[in-house]
């Protein structure tokens, strides 16, 4: 299974534009931690996303999470305004391993 | 008392017409001058008879959301009747919201974001590691960034004041945030966010940094700041994200996707154009850039829409600076020579032609008299309003 998470927007929306996803091949992480990243990822999926296409407040950030696993592709979108709190740590989760070079 | 007094002639211009050779008009601007006078004396009087120390309107309170994305579970930790707080965030959010409310009101005249004294609520402490600012429409969310590349997004009063601009914008013209009308409203955001930190500084055009955000970042990132108005595209030049991607001219708009990933059309990266065009206007027109640049885009601002592109807003611009200064004088001339810089077209009615011309023609003595009456009026109705309150 691979995890992609991409940042869009923000008050330094032109640092991220161009800037690459961090991406996470669950195959080379311990057993645990993968074990805690599928239990986020179910949780945060439980979380229905909000309906409608309203937009975002002005500087709101958005983030993308890609699941791809054999041939299936999951998306899972969010702002810093629609997320779930169960979203957010599967956010934080994603961050900390791509800075310990997970 | 929380009713304005929306003068219909502008004080400077009533300032002029007290010196007219026209003794009636003259004596109308006069008596007009001496009776607002009397009401701000009456204010500051009653303000401090009631030992108010901090306003009603705007008032503000900070809650910490102890590294909660949800603002709900926020612990309301300052309000303008308590203490400061031992929290470096908590107090510099505080004093950042009370800046800006500052600023509106005693720059440009309005009571807080709606013009209707909206209560200004900072929530500090937004999740963990969260490297952003942001209002959401009813309150503004401070992030205590990452440690790594960005710190503390409080400690930035121009953030403040660009995140609560954001606001007003949606009270007035409600720019559409995407494309053109989305980088003005992040440019609107970005010339008032400037304008809060020089008004508080007491910094002339010339002296200002004219930077968003140069505190943002970690001392190891080498970095300005997030934007900068005097130089769009040299923010910053680094290896961990590279060179600022901010235009500072049409020549090189930047044709984005209306996406997320596109940033909207690019609304954090053309904002560079109109963003130098009001540096530009400031600099040219010279003094504090509040007093008169900034005067004249807030009107425009009020004047304009939804869907106002660069052009539109230029030509807005433009026409105010004819409707506040004159037509042809140095403030118009400033205004329109810096759109023409930034590469924005105005059109031949907007280079002081017939439009402008015709906007300026002074009513007729009778009507002028009567405007001043009738303002008269309305002044002493509120003086008696405010005296029985």
């Amino acid at each position: 299974m691979k995890l992609t998470l991409a940042e869009h927007g923000g008050l330094a929306a032109a640092l991220r534009l161009g800037q690459p996803p961090v991406v996470l091949d669950l195959s080379t992480l311990p057993d645990d931690e993968v074990r805690q990243l599928t239990d986020l990822l179910s949780a945060a999926r439980a979380d229905p996303a909000p309906s409608g296409s309203a937009r975002t407040a002005p500087d709101a950030m958005s983030y993308t999470v890609t699941v791809e696993d054999g041939g299936s592709q999951e998306v899972l979108r969010r702002t810093d305004t629609t997320m779930s709190r169960e979203f957010a740590e599967l956010l934080d989760r994603l961050r900390r391993l791509a800075v310990k070079g997970g | 008392m929380t009713r304005h007094l929306n003068c219909i002639v502008p004080p400077h211009i009533l300032d002029r017409l007290a010196e007219s050779s026209d003794a009636a008009v003259r004596e109308a601007a006069r008596q007009t001058l001496l009776t607002t006078a009397r009401l701000r004396g009456q204010r500051e009087v009653r303000a401090g008879l009631l030992g108010v120390s901090a306003p009603t309107n705007g008032r503000r309170s900070v809650f910490d959301c102890r590294n909660s994305t949800r603002l709900s579970n926020a612990v309301l930790v300052r309000t303008e009747q308590g203490h400061a707080s031992s929290d470096r965030s908590v107090n510099a959010a505080f004093d950042g919201l009370g800046a800006t409310r500052q600023f509106y009101l005693e720059v440009l005249s309005r009571n807080s974001i709606d013009d209707r004294g909206m209560r200004l609520d900072g929530y500090v402490h937004r999740g963990l590691r969260y490297n952003n600012a942001f209002w959401d429409g009813q309150e503004m969310v401070f992030g205590d960034g990452d440690g790594v590349i960005f710190t503390d997004f409080t400690g930035s009063l121009d953030v403040i004041g660009h995140e609560l601009t954001h606001g007003v914008t949606e009270f007035t013209a409600g720019l559409e945030y995407h494309n053109q009308s989305g980088a003005l409203n992040e440019s609107i955001s970005d010339c008032m966010g400037s304008l809060v930190k020089q008004w508080t500084l007491k910094q002339t055009a010339e002296q200002a940094d004219w930077l968003i955000g140069p505190e943002v970042f970690t001392p190891g990132i080498e970095a300005d700041a997030l934007r900068s108005l005097k130089a769009p595209g040299e923010a910053y030049d680094n290896e961990t994200f590279g060179k600022d991607p901010q235009p500072a001219h049409m020549d090189h708009y930047v044709d984005l996707p209306d996406t997320d990933e596109g940033d909207n059309g690019g609304v954090h990266i053309n904002s560079g154009i109109p963003n130098h065009a009001f540096y530009l206007a400031a600099v040219a027109i010279g003094g504090y850039a509040w007093e008169v640049a900034g005067r004249i885009w807030y009107q425009s601002l009020r004047a304009s829409t939804p869907t106002t592109d660069f052009a539109a807003f230029a030509q807005t611009t433009i026409s105010k600076a004819a409707e506040l200064y004159g037509v042809g004088g140095s403030q118009q001339t400033a205004v329109r020579e810096a759109w023409e810089q930034v590469g924005v077209g105005t059109t031949v009615a907007a280079r002081g032609g017939t439009k402008q011309a015709a906007a300026v023609i002074p009513p007729p003595r009778e009507e002028l008299v009567r405007q001043f009456d009738e303002l008269t009026a309305q002044v002493n109705r509120l003086r008696s309003e405010l005296l029985s309150s």
